[in-house]
């Protein structure tokens, strides 16, 4: 992705484009090849904010409307505050490259009932490259553990103007866990169920820090205070807290009952009439789920939590590394 | 972020390219360096292309790896081991061999042949002093990370033998790293090698 970093040619004075990561640049005016250094080795890189507070405002309206969250909340929801802020994140790139051999077990089970196992040696190369994002300071209440976005202008312009957190991770941890994470995404592509040898080695391609733009939006509905947080960007709701509607969890509550009871109750009548103990058994086991689901609904739906918070930080990295096997296949990038 | 203009660390002369390339070439003075941390002038080779070696010629870089490679070690399912210790220059178990990485940035088939071939072929050339105006492959590899993929090359070697690897117990020790231009025309099929 080729950005526009804000910076001159020292030779001739033209605006350079840099892709983030790059430290090798050409002037595209003068063609002198330039070198950009960061501060101990770490690019730094600050996306523009192009979100004003209407467009903001307006998104997260939008969003209010969306979902399970309160019906009421577009007339009742009173704006307290509205800024932006930069975060700092870490973006990692690491190359993994070797060879993952073993073999997978097939059970084969004739007509008389005897069982065979086959084992099927398997030889898996991996090379692929895994880009990761982490946030690079404690983000507290908002949300935001990755950054989801890596298009737009950067420009270092806003940053007097906006108050920025600083980093307060090490590159050094976030470079460990990259590789950490492409090891395990490495073994996971190779799909070898029984190791018998492994060589695979991890590569750390270029690290930076991007200071991205994020705007917060605290709000009240009745007596309780919520937020929501917007991409400086993108424009697009990152993250939020929103009050949840009491209609949808009673009209859960009593569809949920009332399907899991069901399921239950004719799983048992139909499996102990008909002498088949195991459907009985799923009948039960069936409805219990579907109790369970609505119990959660209910416990949990009175407030609506979207992002990375405590307790999805889990899903949100499966999600993202899977969004870097996509990006990143082999060596072109 | 700093930007600053590449200048040759010997003739201070400023150095031009369309291209990124991360091993930086004077054209008056003939010197390369590197900028890892610092600046780095490094030796480097350049081969003669064959007078065969007609169309459209490119060099391209490799990193040309001094190893020293034993076979502790090994069991292959429905196959033979023997390509390593084969090439290798020494006891039956280990010896000496020249590891050759493609140092562009390539697609992963390419990567394999012309690791795997160079290596196993082990090319033998005469030098040159200049590049002849003949166009140059830009560096994407670093020697570092060229030296960690030493590992690779030669357990892919292997696997990519008949049978299917199931172990291999091997030490292998990198001792000097040398980036060689190599000449190559430009064909339908890709690069074909100008040797």
């Amino acid at each position: 992705m080729a950005i526009s970093v804000g910076l001159n040619c020292p030779a001739c004075g033209g605006a350079i484009q840099v892709a983030e990561g790059d430290n090798v640049l050409n002037c595209g005016y003068c063609g002198s090849l330039l070198w950009a250094e960061g501060d101990a080795g770490v690019m730094t890189v600050a996306y523009r904010n192009v979100q004003g507070r209407d467009s903001v405002l307006r998104a997260t309206e939008q969003w209010w409307r969306k979902g399970w969250k309160a019906r009421d909340l577009r007339e009742k929801g009173k704006l307290l505050e509205c800024y932006p802020i930069y975060l700092p994140f870490w973006s990692t790139t690491t190359r993994v490259a070797g060879w993952i051999c073993g073999y997978e077990e097939r059970r084969h089970t004739d007509r008389e009932g005897n069982v065979r196992t086959e084992r099927i040696p398997m030889e898996e190369m991996v090379l692929n490259d895994y880009r990761y994002t982490s946030i690079a300071c404690d983000p507290g209440d908002l949300g935001i553990r990755y950054l989801r976005n890596v298009g737009g202008e950067a420009s270092f312009a806003d940053f007097e103007s906006i108050p920025t957190f600083e980093s307060t991770t090490s590159k050094d941890e976030m470079i460990a866990t990259s590789k950490q994470r492409a090891l395990e995404e490495a073994r996971g592509d190779a799909n070898v169920p029984h190791i018998t040898f492994e060589r695979v080695i991890a590569i750390p391609k270029g690290i930076s820090r991007i200071y991205y733009p994020v705007w917060v939006v605290r709000y009240s509905y009745g007596e309780r205070m919520y937020m929501a947080t917007v991409d400086g960007v993108t424009g697009n709701v990152l993250s939020g807290r929103a009050p949840g509607d009491p209609l949808y969890q009673s009209l859960a509550v009593t569809a949920g009952t009332s399907i899991g009871g069901l399921i239950a109750a004719g799983g048992l009548a139909f499996g102990l009439g008909a002498g088949e103990g195991l459907l009985a058994l799923i009948g039960l086991v069936v409805g219990g789920a579907v109790l369970a689901l609505t119990y959660r609904f209910f416990r949990h739906g009175s407030e609506i939590v979207e992002g990375d918070f405590e307790g999805k930080a889990a899903d949100m990295r499966g999600k993202l590394m899977k969004e870097a096997r996509r990006t990143f296949r082999g060596f072109h990038t | 972020m700093r930007v600053v203009q590449v200048k040759c660390p010997r003739c201070q002369q400023p150095i031009y390219s369309k291209v990124k390339d991360l091993a930086f070439y004077c054209q008056h003075c003939r010197t390369m360096h590197i900028r890892n941390g610092g600046t780095n002038i490094i030796d480097f080779d350049i081969a003669e292309f064959s007078p065969n070696a007609r169309g459209d010629r490119v060099y391209m870089p490799f990193w040309r790896l001094f190893s020293s490679f034993t076979i502790n070690q090994a069991n292959v399912a429905g196959g033979t081991f023997h390509k390593l210790s084969r090439m290798i220059k020494g006891t039956a178990n280990g010896g000496n061999l020249f590891i050759y990485v493609p140092a562009w940035e390539t697609a992963v088939d390419e990567f394999k042949r012309w690791s795997m071939g160079m290596t196993e072929g082990q090319p033998m050339y005469s030098l040159r002093q200049d590049f002849n105006n003949v166009e140059r492959g830009p560096t994407a590899i670093t020697k570092e990370e060229a030296m960690q993929l030493a590992d690779f090359v030669v357990v892919t070697m292997e696997a990519e033998r008949p049978g299917t690897l199931q172990y291999l117990d091997y030490s292998l020790q990198v001792h000097d790293a040398r980036l060689v231009y190599l000449p190559f025309v430009r064909g339908a099929q890709g690069l074909v090698s100008g040797l």
